[in-house]
């Protein structure tokens, strides 16, 4: 980065800013129809009721959990890159940490979809959120239910106020470089800003508690999800395996999906001095850490099941893998999720764009079959076997979980647009300064 | 005069000086504050501890403060909700349960703690930064300040001060010192 000066990070990061092609147009009409085929489907389950989804005693959760619990998992990584590295004065992450960290904020988005398709009566939502009612009973704070309404709307919450934070300088700078009703609209996001010396010291001061105060959460959302199952007195999730399970596994999921969602952007933008292979290789890494700390999890669940001695808990494992109806699922997820990373053990496979793009996807693809694994196979075959039954995805599941990428992918290619994807004033703190004495030298 | 007109000309006894090098703003930093010039404003495109230290000598911001009580107000908040909600629906748990659970209510404690602690943070920031900003002088309003060039804005001076400001930008390497008469060039 030796020959890039301040002026022109500015340039490069804000060249591509309202130019949209023919091919992000394309892209976005996809988006669109992918939200047009989730509303579709939501639209199929108000008028026609839940059955629609397939759910059928005894099996409440499915696809909406499984979706859900995906999409929490990947906004992982975007809090970890943006605060936890952060805080360890990582530089890898300046060229990456901003469309991570609207990764974050968008996958909450999607997921915060789900509770609300789950519950069948969407309109009525809202009796999630802590209220009395009108004998003034509150919820029950002891449900790990209720725990995650407050742990998804925090890291929600947080996530999107340490996004737009960061976002403040750079839309200053799109605003210095525009004109019109572009100037004053993203004058009025940047709130004013201009970098005074004031300004920057209560700014670099807040986002350091800004990061300080993100980075529990990174461990505890997860871990708070992982709680939905493991609190349970059902038979392959009550375990006190699943916290550190849970999180390994969404920054697993998490860092693959910035290494599928980043690459084409930085081809496409022709960032690559910005967001290259150190980046994609640092990312490479995290999965390969995460992955080994997810098969070892893997492991461990059997080996508790096994040396329980319980039949009722070895026996949902011994389904999960041998049983007909989920073995296909199960070793999906392990093909995906621990064999297939291990080719980034070799260098030349983990600085291979194409071997990096597949991959990530795969890694994706293994992880939503993990939660279904997880949580399908569990609920299909508990203590009485009379009940056992088979539940598969209907195809109104089918087409809200292709719809949620959709919605998901919406706000992010509006995201690349508009907003700065790669954070400016950070890019210029990893350049040396212009100095006079370096002018005077050379 | 309109209220956009007062902010979108020179400010009276206001001199800036723009800098396109790291080392000349912190050398006339330096040369301002023996000069005994106190009202001046530093901008940059990035933040640079070199500014803070010299600006601030090492005095943290106030922020922290707003991130401490927030972080207490959530706190006690977040368990007080839990704790009393149930003590106000006494409900008889069998095997010897507690009503108030300290593991059970240390999750919605936790998360209180770190929303509200963020949030009062946010108000922190915005407070002292004094964000919005719809009032700043016309001299901090110059579009090269987050680009690639840095700036000091001195205030209130007089004719005889402003010749001498001006003198100490211009000698510092600033590449254009404007304000109060013609702009001069270094």
């Amino acid at each position: 980065m030796s020959s890039i000066t301040y002026g022109k990070v500015t340039r490069d990061i804000l060249r591509p800013l309202f130019k949209p092609s023919a091919a992000y147009m394309g892209l976005l009409g996809l988006c669109v129809a992918g939200v047009g085929l989730l509303l579709f489907c939501w639209y199929v389950q108000l008028t026609q009721g839940l059955g629609v989804a397939g759910y059928a005693p005894p099996v409440f959760w499915g696809v909406y959990i499984t979706t859900f619990v995906f999409w929490i998992g990947i906004g992982h990584a975007g809090t970890l890159i943006s605060a936890i590295l952060f805080l360890f004065r990582s530089k890898w992450r300046t060229g990456v940490y901003r469309a991570s960290e609207a990764m974050t904020v968008f996958a909450v988005m999607t997921a915060g979809l789900f509770p609300a398709l789950h519950v069948g009566r969407a309109w009525n939502a809202y009796w999630l959120f802590p209220y009395p009612n009108q004998r003034e009973l509150w919820q029950n704070f002891k449900s790990p239910l209720m725990w995650d309404v407050f742990a998804v709307s925090t890291y929600f919450t947080v996530s999107t106020v340490f996004f737009y934070i960061g976002l403040i300088p750079d839309l200053a700078a799109v605003r210095d470089k525009t004109r019109g009703i572009i100037q004053k609209t993203y004058g009025f996001m940047a709130l004013g800003w201009r970098g005074t010396d004031r300004q920057w010291r209560h700014y670099m001061a807040a986002y350091g508690f800004f990061a300080a105060f993100a980075t529990p959460l990174v461990l505890s959302v997860h871990s708070v999800v992982s709680w939905d199952f493991a609190m349970a007195q059902t038979m392959g999730w009550h375990s006190t395996l699943f916290p550190p399970y849970f999180v390994a596994g969404a920054i697993f999921s998490g860092c693959a999906m910035v290494i599928t969602l980043l690459m084409p952007m930085s081809l496409i933008f022709k960032w690559d001095e910005y967001i290259g292979m150190w980046h994609y290789e640092s990312l490479a890494k995290m999965c390969l850490l995460t992955g080994s700390i997810l098969t070892y999890a893997y492991g461990t669940e059997y080996f508790i099941a096994w040396y329980s001695d319980n039949p009722y808990e070895w026996g949902i494992f011994h389904f999960r893998a041998v049983g007909e109806d989920y073995a296909w699922v199960f070793y999906m997820m392990v093909f995906c999720n621990c064999l297939a990373p291990l080719i980034w053990w070799f260098k030349k496979m983990r600085t291979n764009l194409w071997v990096l793009f597949i991959v990530s996807i795969i890694i994706n693809i293994g992880m939503w079959f993990e939660r279904y694994n997880i949580i399908a196979s569990a609920l299909a075959h508990q203590y009485d076997p009379n009940a056992w039954t088979y539940y598969a995805p209907t195809w109104v599941e089918i087409g809200i979980l292709i719809g949620s990428f959709g919605w998901f992918g919406l706000w992010f290619t509006l995201f690349i647009r508009v907003m700065p994807s790669v954070a400016i004033a950070e890019i210029k703190e990893l350049l040396r300064p212009p100095l006079k004495s370096d002018e005077a030298a050379a | 005069m309109s209220y956009f007109d007062r902010h979108n000309r020179p400010t009276p006894g206001a001199v800036k000086g723009v800098f396109a090098h790291l080392d000349c703003l912190v050398d006339g930093i330096d040369q301002l504050k023996k000069a005994g010039v106190k009202d001046f404003i530093v901008t940059s495109p990035l933040p640079r501890h070199e500014i803070e230290e010299m600006m601030y000598e090492g005095r943290p911001s106030p922020v922290r403060w707003f991130n401490l009580a927030g972080a207490l107000f959530g706190g006690s908040s977040g368990f007080s909700l839990a704790a009393l909600t149930h003590l106000n629906w006494p409900m008889i748990i069998p095997a010897g349960k507690p009503l108030v659970s300290i593991p059970a209510f240390i999750i919605i404690t936790f998360e209180a703690t770190v929303l509200f602690g963020c949030l009062f943070t946010l108000i922190g920031l915005l407070v002292h930064c004094r964000l919005p900003a719809n009032d700043l002088q016309y001299e901090v309003k110059d579009p090269r300040y987050s680009d690639d060039h840095f700036g000091i804005i001195v205030n209130n001076l007089t004719a005889d001060t402003a010749e001498k400001v001006r003198g100490i930008l211009a000698h510092t390497g600033a590449v254009e010192v404007s304000g109060m008469e013609a702009a001069h060039a270094s």
